[in-house]
């Protein structure tokens, strides 16, 4: 419901969205997606089994301490744990950052915010960012 | 390893296959503000 509502006020900008994972299909359907039919989402979810795009893109991989040294982590877990969630397998590369990136009509990057350890963008930082790219 | 793009550069390109089993390209979403987000890993 939270995803619904949020992607409404994407919608309402007229904006478009490409998620891009990397991990096997038949594990992001079970975890990331949680065996929701993902034909039926409002936006693309693009599968980089290769990671090509995220080397393209500039993203790195991230140093084992940046990711299990870091307290935010732990405080996520913690708080998604109290929020009744699953402790869920990590997936292929644990270390793999990601990063979010604004694409304007004209096709020049808006917002750029490459991850350096394991943390993203409020959603409300990217609706303001695409509200600008929108015009 | 190539750099991250900036603010006021061209996005880079970007053609994949959909989980859903199409493809999507940054070309085809001309027009429109489009969010890229690369994600970590599932789980």
């Amino acid at each position: 419901m939270k995803v619904r509502q949020r992607w409404e006020r994407w919608e309402a900008l007229g904006a478009a969205a490409v998620f891009v994972v990397f991990d096997a299909p038949e594990l992001l359907q079970r975890t990331m997606f949680d065996d929701i039919e993902v034909a039926s989402l409002p936006f693309a979810v693009a599968v980089d089994r290769e990671r090509v795009s995220y080397g393209a893109w500039g993203l790195r991989r991230a140093r084992h301490r940046d990711i299990w040294l870091d307290p935010n982590v732990y405080r996520t877990y913690w708080r998604l744990l109290r929020a009744g969630d699953r402790l869920l397998p990590g997936g292929s590369d644990v270390l793999q950052l990601g990063g979010d990136f604004l694409v304007d009509a004209r096709g020049s990057i808006a917002y750029a915010r490459p991850q350096e350890r394991d943390d993203r963008p409020a959603v409300g930082e990217l609706l303001a960012a695409a509200k600008r790219a929108a015009g | 390893m190539a750099h991250t793009p900036r603010v006021g550069d061209p996005a880079f390109a970007l053609d994949l296959p959909t989980l859903g089993g199409g493809r999507v390209a940054l070309t085809d979403l001309r027009g429109r503000p489009v969010l890229v987000s690369f994600l970590r890993h599932a789980g």
